[in-house]
Parts: structure tokens; C-alpha cells; sequence
């Protein structure tokens, strides 16, 4: 088991009454992407702006190779890199221009800037448009120069903060790409986003995040395993009250490896959905209740999500 | 210590780039106020000298002796005003308002037989009463002319009383015609002249002395308060932020920003003096030293306005309002856009709460007044208190974070 290069403990900052990121724990591996998932507000920019020592916390420790971002934000401002939800460059500036004055703040000169910069622009594939405007790119482009601006110091730990906002299919590719590149080079990579195929595709271990909390973390095997492994089967019965009723029994059936209720519909998971749907649908009707709907499904971080908060991931 | 300066001068330079590829800031820095102290200097040249103004003065001359023919001639040989015949009903009707000539003069028929016998005169005048700058101003040398022609009339009283004293037998009529002739010939040479005199010897004043600072100032500021915008901007589009995730001080990014704007206001300054001087003849005074002192100065009091704007403003588009706001009063009160002289007590008391009146005291005490080095001293001192205490506020209440 690879160590962890960060580490967050019970993360709370607070404006007023209103909790952004509330208790918040977690751990990430050294040579890891690590996903935060959640819906816009989940408090995910927030924590980033914990680790990345822009804000400090209300309460809370976080520990970047062992450095406090508390009480040491100068020191893990040298090994990490931060790539923010922003374009954060100068848009009539070039690429290589804004390359170059972010490489000089992180202590780059001389060849050694040089030989960065052309690195990070062949890195991102944009070398052949160095000396244009940033203005003047495509919202890919100024996505991967915003990118690249990032690693001209080969940070330890990256922190990309929904780095495919707005740009088309073919430049998330080449982003996509990109953060491999990156992670098999050894950087240690957080990546925030609220589209769950980017966290599925990319990330070794992910947090989903609700309300300034993480309410589930683990690798995406784990956190299917949740819904359960073969699926689950939801069900609008009725009258209502029987739910209730029966979820113990149901809880008994064949495959059946929880059951959950919210109103009138029913949640059952399952290790093979097509062997309990049977005993399930019999236990029903001998109750007495009555099937509105039925849907069988496969288990998704979506569905995962719904399942543990009741709404849709991009509500 | 030496990696931060080296970072504090990265951010410098970058800034300088920025600014230098912005058409728009060159626009709102040089070419601006160029046009504008170039239109004022010219249009107020007149109200400041009165070298150029030039108008129409209607004349009914009823008398056909040779004193009134004289006074007309004379008036005629002012480069500054027309003459123009009129009879006296067209020039009684200026009395009425809405003409298009501010003033006419009407020479009554005995003008000529009063003055030759030594007897006083008077001569009418009519004046729309709607008339500016033109009306007063065509009074003035219609006074100054007429008053000659009193001083023939005196010298010819004058004469006439001698030579009865001399001789009660003489012809009092022949000593007065004689006088006259000879008094109007002396005037027609105007024995007492006056040279006007400034600071840097014998000159005539040049609008662009009074323009070229007042502008330059104005403009400084309205420079600043982009440069104000420009660093909300950097907060709002996540540049200072990725900054403050750098390692690089709070202290060196702000010192970066301030000591490009400073070289900015400058450079701004500085090249609308250079202009003002090499093209339009505008006066430098005798302390370039003194002058220099003035600039430093009254740039750095502007820089630190700036970042005293920026503090202030919570958004770019209030950083704009509150600027434009705060600068036209400052400008208005602080004399950019008409000297402190020439307006109440209590106006140029109250105009020194703003930076425009102490560096336009200074720049204008040296171009204008001819004041040396030491003489700016307590203006320049008043700056650097006043920049200083912007610096300290705003450098206190600038949010680096978005809130």
C-alpha cells in the first residue's frame, strides 16, 4: 500500500452559520488521482482551496508530505500546483509568455524555464501556437494552457479544480491524456468534478461529496458495491406504509443485500437483481401490496448518489 | 530577500507588458489627454491672454471734424477688433439684446469743436446686454483709446490756459486748434508701453502652461484608477489567486503592481511634458531638478490612490464609478481645469483636500512663477504625507480574496 501524501482531518471552514466544508476526512495516496465528486456548492472548491493554502480552515488539520498547510503554507506552496475552475492567465499575453511568468514565480530561470515551458507546451500540444494570444484560443486551448501553467514546477501534489468546464469532446480528450501523462510521471493528482464519467474514467479512489461532506470514499469497485454488485431494484408500491412494513422481509430474500425505503418507493440491492426480483415481486403481492413501477438497473456513481442523498447528481 | 525583489520585478514586468499591449490604456494615458489639452490650450487662449480674441465694433461717426476721424482711425489700427460703419439707429439697436455684435460707439456731431475749444465730450456707447466675453473685452480697449483722446482733450485745456496766462491777448481758438493737432500727433505714438513679464524673462503667456499640468494630472488619475481595475481584475479572474498559491509574498505581488503603476503615472507625465514643451512651446521653468521632485511625487501620490481605490471598490464596476466620481471632483476642485486663482477664497481653500492642487501648485510655482527647488519642497512633502497615508489605508483594507 503506497503512503499518503495528503491527508485531511475533520476539515471545517465555516462563513457565519453556513458550513462549506463541514468535518470533512480523507487520505490520498502517493501516485493516486483521487476524485472528489459532488454537485455544484458540495464544498469540493472549497476543501481544494484548504489544500492549496488559499483559504485557512474554521477548524480541522491538512498535511501536504507531512508539511501543515496551516501552519507551513509557505513550504507546500513549492511542491504543490493548482490549476483553478477559472482561466486563471493573461489573456493578451501569449502562452509562452504566461508560461514564463508563472515558471519564474515557482523560482524557474534561465534554460531551465526554457526547456519547462517547451516541455509543458509540447505536454499539452500547443508548442506550434506559443507565441499567440491567449485570447485568441479556443476555450480547449486556454483550458490546457491554464493546465500546463500548473506543472512548470513538477509539483508533488496537483489539484485540479474541474479542469474541463466548458471545452469540447476533443480537447477533454486531450486533457484526459494529459492527467495520465502527469500521474505516470508520478505527480499525486486531486481532481474535482461534477461529471461522474470523468471521476469513473480517471480517478483511482473517489469522495463524493454532498453539503460540505463526504458521504462516501473509496475506489469505484467499493462504492458500486454499495448499491450492490449485481444491481438494484426499485419499486413504487402501494398503499402506502407497506414499504416500511416489509423491509426486513424482503431483506431475507434470495441475492438481497440491503433494503432501503423513501416514501412509497423501494430500494432493494443485490447481489444478482434477477434471482431476487422473483421472491421479491411474491413476498410483495402476498402482502398485499401493489406494483406501481418497476426498474432494474446496473449500479452507477449516479445512481449511488441519488441512493445516498435522494436527488440527482447535477441538481 | 533577493528572490522576493527578483519576483517583485517579474510582476513588474509583467504588468508593463500588459499595459503596453493595451491600445485602450494608451488611448486613455497619452492620446486623451493630448487631444484634450491641445483643444483647451487653444480654445482658452484668449480668456487667459487675450492675444487672439478678436470682435466688431460698431461706429456712427456723426462728427466731420478731424478729432473723431482720428479716434476711428485709431480704433482701426487694433489687430484685435474690426471696425464697422454703422448709422445710429443700427447701433442704438444693441441696446435691445440678441444682436450679433457685442458693443457700438457713437461719436456725437460737436466730438471734434468741443475737444479743439478744451470743453469736455462724451461719447455713447451701446452694449447687448446678452454679450460674454466679447463685450467686456471690446469695452477695455475702447477705453484704453478713448482715453487717449482725453488726454488731448486735458493737454489742450491745459495749453490753453498757459497761453492766455502768457499772452490774455492770444487766440484762444488758434492755441487749441494748434494743442490738439499737436496732442493727437503725440498719441498717435502711445509714449508709455508695457511689456509683460514672467519668470523666464520677457515672454508672452502660453496656454499650454496652464493646460498641460492641469490635464497631465487629471489624466494621471483617470491612469490609476485603470490600473485599480486592472487589479480587481486579476482577483475576480483567478490570477492573483493562482499567485497567492505560488510561492511568492503578498508583499512582492502588491509591490510588483504598485511599482509598474508608479513607472507607469511617470512615464505618462513626464511624455505629456515632453510633448507639451518640444511641440507647443510649454514652459519647463528654471528646476528641472525641482520639476522631477514634482513628478515622483505627484506619480507616486497616484499610484497609492489607486490601491486606495481598489481597496475601497468591491467589484470593477464600482472602482470605475467611485474613480470617475472622485477624480472629476478632484480635478474641478483641485484646479486641473482652470487655475486656483481665479476662483473664491474658500474654493481654493477647499481645493486643497485633493492631490490635483498640490501638485499643481508645485508644477505651476515652477513653470509659471519661476520658484526654485526649495520652493516646492513643502508641496512635495504634502504628497508624500498624502501618498503615504493612501498606502497605509489601502494596503490595510485591499481583500486579496475574493469574499
Amino acid at each position: 500500500m503506497p503512503e499518503s501524501i495528503v491527508t485531511a482531518d475533520h476539515l471545517v471552514k465555516r462563513y457565519g452559520e453556513l458550513a462549506a466544508v463541514d468535518g470533512v476526512s480523507f487520505s490520498i495516496a502517493e501516485g493516486q488521482i483521487f476524485g472528489f465528486l459532488g454537485p455544484n456548492g458540495a464544498g469540493k472548491t472549497t476543501t481544494i482551496s484548504i489544500l492549496s493554502t488559499y483559504l485557512e480552515p474554521t477548524s480541522g488539520e491538512a498535511a501536504i508530505d507531512g508539511i501543515s498547510v496551516i501552519r507551513e503554507p509557505a513550504r507546500v506552496r513549492g511542491i504543490i500546483g493548482l490549476v483553478p475552475q477559472e482561466i486563471a492567465l493573461y489573456p493578451t499575453l501569449s502562452a509562452l509568455q504566461n508560461l514564463k511568468f508563472y515558471g519564474r514565480m515557482y523560482g524557474l530561470s534561465g534554460e531551465r524555464l526554457e526547456r519547462r515551458c517547451r516541455d509543458v507546451l509540447e505536454l499539452v500540444e500547443l508548442w506550434e501556437r506559443r507565441d499567440d494570444r491567449v485570447e485568441r484560443f479556443s476555450g480547449g486551448m486556454k483550458r490546457r494552457i491554464n493546465l500546463g501553467a500548473g506543472l512548470l514546477h513538477h509539483p508533488r501534489f496537483l489539484l485540479l479544480d474541474e479542469p474541463t468546464v466548458g471545452v469540447d469532446p476533443q480537447s477533454r480528450e486531450h486533457i484526459f491524456d494529459t492527467i495520465f501523462k502527469i500521474r505516470d510521471a508520478g505527480t499525486t493528482i486531486l481532481y474535482t468534478s461534477h461529471y461522474m464519467e470523468e471521476v469513473e474514467l480517471l480517478c483511482d479512489r473517489i469522495a463524493i461529496m454532498d453539503r460540505g461532506r463526504v458521504i462516501a470514499d473509496g475506489t469505484l469497485k467499493e462504492l458500486l458495491k454499495m448499491l450492490g454488485e449485481g444491481g438494484v431494484i426499485e419499486l413504487e408500491v402501494s398503499p402506502p406504509g407497506c414499504p416500511a412494513h416489509l423491509e426486513d422481509e424482503l431483506a431475507r430474500q434470495e441475492a438481497v443485500t440491503s433494503v432501503r425505503h423513501e416514501g412509497n418507493r423501494l430500494f432493494i440491492s443485490s447481489a444478482d437483481s434477477a434471482r431476487s426480483l422473483a421472491p421479491v415481486m411474491q413476498k410483495l403481492a402476498g402482502a398485499g401490496c401493489q406494483v406501481a413501477s418497476l426498474e432494474l438497473y446496473s449500479p452507477t456513481l449516479e445512481k449511488l448518489f441519488i441512493h445516498l442523498t435522494g436527488k440527482e447528481l447535477r441538481e | 530577500m533577493m528572490a522576493s525583489l527578483r519576483k517583485l520585478r517579474y510582476v513588474a514586468a509583467k504588468d508593463l507588458l500588459i499595459i503596453a499591449k493595451d491600445r485602450g490604456s494608451w488611448m486613455t494615458l497619452l492620446v486623451t489627454p493630448l487631444v484634450v489639452i491641445v483643444v483647451t490650450s487653444f480654445a482658452l487662449a484668449p480668456v487667459y491672454r487675450g492675444g487672439s480674441l478678436h470682435a466688431t465694433l460698431l461706429v456712427t461717426n456723426n462728427d466731420r471734424g478731424s478729432i473723431g476721424r482720428s479716434l476711428v482711425d485709431t480704433l482701426k489700427t487694433n489687430a484685435n477688433m474690426s471696425v464697422q460703419p454703422a448709422s445710429e439707429a443700427e447701433s442704438q439697436t444693441l441696446k435691445r439684446g440678441g444682436s450679433t455684435y457685442a458693443l457700438s460707439l457713437v461719436i456725437p456731431a460737436d466730438f471734434s469743436s468741443r475737444v479743439m475749444a478744451g470743453q469736455s465730450s462724451a461719447l455713447t456707447v451701446y452694449e447687448d446686454p446678452n454679450s460674454t466675453t466679447s463685450g467686456p473685452f471690446l469695452k477695455g480697449m475702447l477705453n484704453g483709446t478713448v482715453n487717449r483722446f482725453s488726454a488731448v482733450e486735458v493737454a489742450t485745456r491745459v495749453a490753453v490756459a498757459e497761453a492766455q496766462k502768457a499772452n490774455p491777448a492770444a487766440s484762444t481758438a488758434a492755441v487749441a486748434g494748434n494743442a490738439s493737432a499737436a496732442a493727437t500727433a503725440q498719441m498717435a505714438d502711445q509714449p508709455i508701453k508695457t511689456d509683460v513679464r514672467t519668470a523666464s524673462g520677457l515672454k508672452t503667456l502660453n496656454t499650454f502652461d496652464i493646460q498641460t499640468p492641469g490635464f497631465a494630472v487629471m489624466f494621471l488619475l483617470f491612469g490609476v484608477m485603470i490600473g485599480a481595475e486592472g487589479l480587481l481584475e486579476e482577483r475576480d479572474k483567478g490570477t492573483l489567486g493562482r499567485l497567492l498559491v505560488a510561492p511568492i509574498s503578498k508583499t512582492s505581488i502588491m509591490g510588483g503592481k504598485l511599482a509598474a503603476q508608479f513607472a507607469v503615472s511617470i512615464s505618462q507625465i513626464t511624455l505629456l511634458f515632453a510633448i507639451g514643451h518640444f511641440a507647443f512651446g510649454m514652459d519647463l521653468g528654471n528646476s528641472l531638478l525641482g520639476l522631477a521632485l514634482m513628478v515622483t511625487m505627484t506619480a507616486f501620490t497616484a499610484t497609492t490612490f489607486g490601491l486606495l481605490l481598489a481597496a475601497i471598490a468591491r467589484t470593477r464596476r464600482q472602482a470605475s464609478a467611485i474613480g470617475i466620481l472622485t477624480i472629476l471632483l478632484m480635478s474641478a476642485l483641485g484646479g486641473s481645469w482652470w487655475p486656483l486663482d481665479i476662483v473664491p477664497d474658500f474654493m481654493q481653500k477647499l481645493g486643497h483636500i485633493t492631490i490635483n492642487a498640490w501638485a499643481l501648485d508645485g508644477i505651476r510655482g515652477l513653470i509659471l512663477h519661476g520658484e526654485g527647488f526649495s520652493d516646492i519642497l513643502p508641496q512635495a512633502g504634502v504628497l508624500f504625507i498624502y501618498g503615504s497615508v493612501c498606502f497605509i489605508i489601502g494596503i490595510k483594507m485591499f481583500r486579496f480574496r475574493n469574499a
